[in-house]
């Protein structure tokens, strides 16, 4: 890939490290390169012979002052940041290092930008290394919603003089006092880490504190009425990690444990009842809001090789717990008595990994794996008074437990037949036991096999094909629920399922300036057990991309990718057989191209342009009988994303980026609907989004 | 075949109709023929011909007329139905003179707003006598097809929707066939879609049977419309001016006043049938429409009796099914009363006592309750009734009774237990005869559970029940069966008709009291509307006859003796002459006694000449108690089960 500024490949490169990084955290040390075999390997002639270390301080600084065009401030998830006009940030690399070894960097990215982030970093190398982190993410949903609501710490309260109505279009006032209020989040990220390398054992600990800040969508209902609140969020994460590694010849070993302390600076939810109370005197409500908690958790992991043989194990254990105090069953009237003053909640988790590798012939991989992870809830189980949304008391219920155990045990191998072709086949068995649910048990099946095929020195080409059949214990609806379920429903996650999946990829990278690939994929889920529910999946899909080096200044690439999915479900409106069907057809086009041009104008100008468009939509359509449509479901995003950097001298440079968005998206759940539309919800009106939007910076960077 | 046969004997008919048949069977083979030489001739022509399946011999008697719809096709947007006729034993019905074709369109439930009903919109109705609204063609072999007069959107300003269920109701009937046949007025609907398909919702809630279990044939707008099915096509609010006739709010306010059982029980017209798909719409769909018709108080938009609710879309959220069920069937009920049994292991006389017996149990649990009646918390009243003599239909009209709540038990443990009730009055020869014991009562509860009295205001009555002894033992055999709770039941419901509290055995205890130690007034005009004696008592209650109870309107046929009565042993409907033995002659309180026969039959009958007819035939009307039990009535001879003038042939018994 010859592709320096791509939104995409940074996000993909992102999204590969998060899932590495999520999946096996443990085991991403074992895969290094200093624990390959090499034995046999002549290390010494690895040596970097032209690697001349420079110490001393270097680096650049750059200042940048911009125009943003934030009127919409979704156009700040592009941008960086929802402020209007004028913007500023510093972007630093400052690199500082010693003959001794030492080495001080600074790093900073749009610092001044709700979105930037800092990192300062200090030590050895191969020795220690101690870090000081910044970092800002930012999501902006609307500044358009409209509310007649206002929020004091933790209620939200209408206007003095509002009068409720029964339903939305009686509310005299709502018009007048109706008020923009924007939906986004805010986070700040705090770190301090810090690692040391011995010759044996390596040892690193990690500090995080994580601020929240904003306000998202709450729904507050009082029986049938509802209104769309703007909750406030203010709370806090604490993290903090330590591991320790030991390793040798052909062994490693180590133990890891991390804390994670949850506080939120709300304790509850409480607003004014904007209707006219159904029942009784609910003037208000309340709403428990995320509680206070914690998480520990303890790893072990081993990794034994040796012979071609690798035995890798890991076990590990968490506990998640919460005691925040119980709100009231109602603050509306006497409340009745609770059983305890708190859940005292708790969840015990275990999750253990045995895998096994083995290369028994010259060409063959074998390879075993199980896995089990086990939640068990040990709460006490107490029956709690039920007051429905602060109206009516409606007897007690039980609080459920939820546990699970998993099950996971695979099998597979990969045979190397020549050096163009292997196979890879891999059976997996899942079993699942559940409690509280509508099954108590299900198991699949699974069967994969890849065929790679090395064509030419340019051509590549491979093709999976996966099946996998699900099925489990009787079905028995759950009565917990106070109406119960139709009896013929499947809930899609416990259904009865078979999927079959098929991929082919095709790859040209040849030793010219043309390179290229392509991907399509094609999948089908079928429920077949199931007469009311999901029934049916389907999903095709492909992906092209190519790139083109003009020459070694000149660089155009360009891609494709577009999705379908296809679901179908059957309901019933007496309570029997399926009577009505829903199709949904969702669709997904990415398409852009880009150019890289350098070292113009005497090597001192740069240019790159990005253009990019995806359209993302969803039709639904429900068919009793008569078809009836769903409204526009959509998002669609032009983007224009481009720079021109020009070196005044040795030292200087000047950069301008451009960036132009054209965005529109709607949900027919709120389209054109104005703020009474709806007699029993009071909303935030059309949240629906439709702007054109600039940003227009200039950066002035210095290297020192 | 237009001949007229009007003015011919029966039987010249017959042979006639017979000729008829064979002429039809013959042509019916010529353009079977025909129409294979044309079909070995043609080259392509397109459209298939008019159904031509053979036919058969035409009907000539018809007692039932089966209307069976082959298909609607459906071309450029307009309908023709292509439907059959046959009679009872599936011969075809040619030549039927005239029809109503009735088209309508449901629209699914929640389609016109989130929480309503499905709703019926009316297109048409469209007639064929002596001329058509559309083309009607009778295919002579009992097919036919109507095509209707045009298309069906824009009829009635209700636009035709794809995919949506229609329906067409023929009615035919009421008039004769050429030859003089009559025709029974029938109604046959037929739900299509025109996707080819079938309809993919429908709105099936009742069925008319169960009208007409109280009703007997109903049947409105001069009998010809006789099927639910056929009423909603026009009942909906795209045809009727006034939203009170829309079928369901229409029913509900109908039944308002004079329901003979409780209003409450939705599903005493809302009969559970599985055959049925939305028949539990009653508890899953509400609606102010259906709702509000009962709940006359309500004014939902504006808050009236209700918290205001503009549109039906969250009627479902505090009324679910769950909560309709229990607060609108006797599933409560049901449940509680499952959960308690009582009754008489052993009962003997002894002297003017009877000595019993009671043994109570928990059917849920299939355990005895092995305390007495006077120690369980949850019983609030638990009598049983005693009387003797069924020979004579009881000694006295004051049975004896105790509450087994308040007294001791003789004897007894674990769950049976020895009472008495003494001071019976015995009949001639008690060795020989027999009595009846009689149980009713309360029980506390709370919702579906038995409760503590100490604890709970409600109570739940239990369906009164009855045992037979003799001078020595509990006996199967006892007081002739005439009435059953189940014939009661079709109108009342089962058990659900109290009286003096919670006495609701309509089948054997009323009559403990209500027997012909009851007298009737000397100087009433209809002696037997002043007598409690239970026959004459349940005769004039249900003509209406009775002062006491003006406002009665039978829903049925009061000539239908069968809608009450039972059959006995011998499959004999218990209305039959003669009576049996142990019924007593009309007892008047100046010492007088109508004859048992003319007493019954004169409740209705008692017009001069009816009288004068029961007179001459050796009835006796306020004689002495001599001549009234004589014998001397003949009313058997004419009107004995089997005669002439059977009971049951004249009374238009169903």
């Amino acid at each position: 890939m010859f592709r320096f500024n791509t939104p995409i490949n940074t996000k993909l490169t992102m999204l590969a490290l998060a899932i590495g990084a999520s999946i096996s955290p443990a085991f991403a040390e074992g895969y290094g390169l200093q624990n390959a075999n090499r034995d046999k390997a002549n290390t010494a002639k690895w040596e970097c012979k032209r690697c001349v270390v420079e110490s001393g301080f270097s680096g650049n600084i750059s200042v940048r002052a911009a125009y943003n065009d934030a009127d919409d401030i979704h156009f700040g998830n592009t941008s960086g940041t929802d402020k209007d006009g004028l913007v500023g940030s510093i972007d630093a690399n400052l690199v500082n290092k010693s003959d001794s070894g030492y080495q001080t960097t600074f790093v900073a990215d749009k610092l001044g930008y709700y979105t930037g982030s800092a990192r300062l970093e200090t030590g050895r190398t191969g020795q220690y290394k101690i870090g000081l982190g910044y970092r800002a993410l930012a999501h902006y949903d609307t500044n358009a919603a409209l509310t007649p609501y206002s929020a004091s710490g933790d209620k939200l309260v209408l206007p003095d003089n509002w009068q409720t109505g029964a339903v939305t279009s009686q509310m005299p006032t709502l018009y007048d006092d109706a008020q923009q209020v924007s939906l986004s989040t805010q986070r700040d990220r705090y770190l301090i880490d810090a690692v040391y390398k011995g010759r044996f054992y390596q040892a690193d600990i990690n500090y995080q504190h994580e601020k929240r800040q904003g306000k998202r969508s709450f729904s507050g209902n009082f029986l049938t009425n509802s209104a769309m609140l703007a909750q406030p969020i203010d709370d806090s994460t604490d993290e903090f990690g330590a591991k320790l590694y030991f390793n040798g010849q052909g062994w490693l070993i180590g133990i890891e444990s991390s804390f994670s302390q949850y506080n939120n600076d709300h304790s509850s939810l409480i607003w004014q009842n904007a209707f006219t109370p159904t029942f009784g005197a609910a003037y208000s409500g309340q709403s428990s809001v995320a509680p206070d908690n914690k998480a520990y958790r303890v790893g072990a992991n081993a990794q034994l090789s040796g012979n071609g043989h690798q035995v890798l194990m890991h076990l590990g254990v968490a506990s998640f717990t919460q005691d925040d105090a119980f709100l009231p069953a109602t603050i509306n009237g006497p409340s009745p008595a609770l059983p305890v003053t708190s859940l005292d909640g708790k969840v015990d988790t275990t999750d253990m990994r045995l895998k096994y590798n083995s290369r028994p012939l010259r060409g063959l991989n074998i390879r075993a794996s199980y896995d089990y992870s086990d939640r068990d809830n040990k709460t006490a189980l107490n029956s709690y008074p039920q007051v429905v949304t602060d109206s009516y008391y409606a007897g007690t219920a039980t609080n459920p437990e939820y546990d699970r155990t998993r099950q996971q045990a695979k099998v597979g191998a990969k045979y190397r037949f020549n050096r163009a072709v292997y196979l890879d086949a891999e059976y997996q068995y899942d079993h699942n036991d559940y409690s509280d649910l509508d099954r108590d048990r299900l198991r699949q099946n699974g069967l994969s096999a890849k065929v790679n095929y090395k064509i030419s020195s340019a051509w590549s080409a491979w093709l999976k094909a996966e099946f996998s059949d699900r099925t489990g214990s009787a079905y028995n609806p759950v009565n917990t629920t106070s109406s119960q379920s139709n009896p013929y429903l499947r809930k899609s996650y416990l259904a009865d399922r078979e999927r079959d999946q098929y991929q082919l990829s095709v790859s040209y990278t040849p030793e010219s300036a043309f390179s290229a690939s392509a991907n399509v994929r094609i999948s089908n889920d079928d429920y077949d057990d199931t007469l009311v529910g999901l029934t049916q999946v389907d999903t095709q899909g492909y992906d092209l991309s190519a790139s083109y080096l003009l020459n070694d200044d000149f660089i155009i690439n360009a891609y494709l990718n577009q999705d379908w999915r296809d679901s179908d479900q059957a309901g019933s409106s007496n309570f029997g057989l399926s009577n009505w069907y829903v199709n949904t057809d969702e669709k997904s086009t990415l398409v852009g191209a880009g150019i890289d041009y350098r070292n113009l104008l005497d090597k001192k100008l740069n240019l790159g342009l990005d253009y990019s468009f995806s359209d993302g939509q969803s039709d639904t359509e429900v068919t009793q009988g008569i078809r009836s449509p769903y409204g526009d479901y959509f998002a669609e995003r032009h983007n224009i994303n481009a720079f021109a950097k020009y070196q005044l001298d040795e030292k200087m440079a000047l950069r301008l980026d451009w960036i132009f968005e054209n965005y529109q998206d709607s949900d027919w759940l709120n389209q054109g609907l104005a703020l009474d539309a709806i007699p029993n919800v009071l909303i935030f009106g059309d949240l629906s989004h439709d702007y054109s939007s600039h940003y227009v910076g200039f950066t002035f960077s210095y290297e020192l | 075949m237009n001949i007229e046969l009007m003015g011919f004997s029966p039987k010249y008919k017959q042979s006639i109709a017979k000729k008829l048949k064979a002429i039809d069977i013959t042509r019916a083979l010529i353009s079977v023929l025909l129409m294979s030489t044309l079909a070995a001739c043609s080259v392509d022509d397109g459209s298939p011909g008019t159904p031509g399946e053979p036919g058969g011999p035409p009907a000539s008697e018809i007692s039932t007329l089966n209307i069976s719809v082959k298909d609607v096709s459906f071309d450029s947007g307009v309908a023709t139905v292509n439907y059959r006729v046959s009679n009872e034993t599936d011969e075809p019905v040619v030549g039927v003179p005239s029809a109503t074709y009735l088209a309508a369109q449901l629209l699914p439930q929640g389609f016109t707003n989130a929480g309503n009903a499905s709703q019926w919109q009316y297109f048409t109705s469209e007639s064929c006598n002596s001329s058509c609204d559309g083309e009607f063609v009778d295919h002579k072999n009992g097919q036919y097809s109507y095509t209707f007069s045009g298309t069906f959107n824009g009829m009635n300003n209700i636009a035709f929707m794809p995919g949506a269920t229609q329906r067409i109701v023929i009615k035919i009937g009421g008039d004769s066939l050429p030859d003089g046949t009559d025709l029974p007025i029938t109604n046959q609907h037929y739900d299509w879609q025109d996707q080819g398909s079938e309809p993919a919702y429908t709105r099936n809630l009742i069925d008319m049977g169960t009208c007409n279990t109280c009703h007997n044939d109903l049947a409105f707008h001069g009998s010809k419309y006789n099927e639910v099915e056929t009423c909603v096509t026009c009942h909906n609010v795209d045809k009727v001016s006034n939203p009170g006739n829309v079928f369901a709010p229409m029913v509900h306010s109908k039944h308002l006043t004079g329901f003979p059982v409780s209003l409450a029980d939705c599903q005493t017209c809302h009969v559970a049938d599985e055959t049925l798909t939305e028949n539990m719409n009653w508890a899953r769909v509400p609606t102010m429409e259906a709702c509000g018709s009962c709940h006359t108080n309500i004014d939902f938009p504006s808050g009236q009796g209700h918290p205001a609710q503009v549109d039906n879309s969250n009627c479902v959220a505090c009324h679910n099914p769950d909560w309709t069920m229990s607060a609108h069937s006797q599933a409560d009920t049901d449940a509680v009363l499952g959960q308690f049994n009582v009754e008489v292991v052993s009962a003997k006389l002894n002297g003017d006592t009877v000595d019993f017996s009671v043994r109570l149990s928990n059917p849920a649990t299939n355990e005895v309750y092995s305390d007495s009646a006077d120690k369980l918390d949850f019983i609030d009243d638990l009598r049983v009734y005693a009387n003797f003599g069924i020979s004579v239909d009881y000694t006295t009209r004051s049975a004896k009774s105790i509450k087994l709540q308040d007294v001791e038990p003789i004897s007894g443990s674990n769950s049976v237990y020895h009472y008495q009730i003494a001071g019976l009055t015995l009949s001639d020869e008690p060795a020989n005869d027999k009595g009846t014991l009689a149980l009713q009562g309360k029980l506390c509860s709370n919702d579906t559970m038995l409760a503590n009295c100490a604890d709970t205001d409600v109570t739940t009555t239990i369906k009164s029940s009855y045992q037979f002894y003799s001078a020595t033992s509990i006996t199967e055999q006892g007081r002739r069966v005439v009435v059953t709770n189940e014939t009661c039941g079709s109108c009342h419901g089962d058990q659900q008709l109290n009286y003096h509290g919670s006495r609701n055995d309509l089948e054997q205890q009323c009559q403990l009291c209500h027997n012909p130690n009851m007298l009737a007034e000397a100087t009433a005009a209809n002696p037997a509307a002043s007598t409690a004696d239970y026959k004459h008592l349940v005769h004039t209650l249900h003509a209406g006859s009775r002062e006491s109870y003006p406002d009665i309107n039978y829903p049925g046929n009061i000539g239908n003796c069968a809608q009450c009565h039972t059959t006995d042993d011998s499959g004999v409907l218990t209305a039959a002459l003669p009576l049996n033995s142990a019924v007593q002659p009309l007892a008047f309180n100046d010492n007088t006694f109508t004859s048992t026969t003319s007493a019954i039959c004169s409740t209705c009958h008692l017009s001069d000449s009816a009288i004068a007819h029961m007179t001459q035939q050796g009835g006796v009307f306020k004689g002495t108690e001599a001549d009234a039990t004589a014998g001397t009535e003949s009313c058997a001879t004419c009107h004995g089960q089997g005669a002439t003038a059977d009971v049951l042939k004249v009374h238009p018994i169903q």
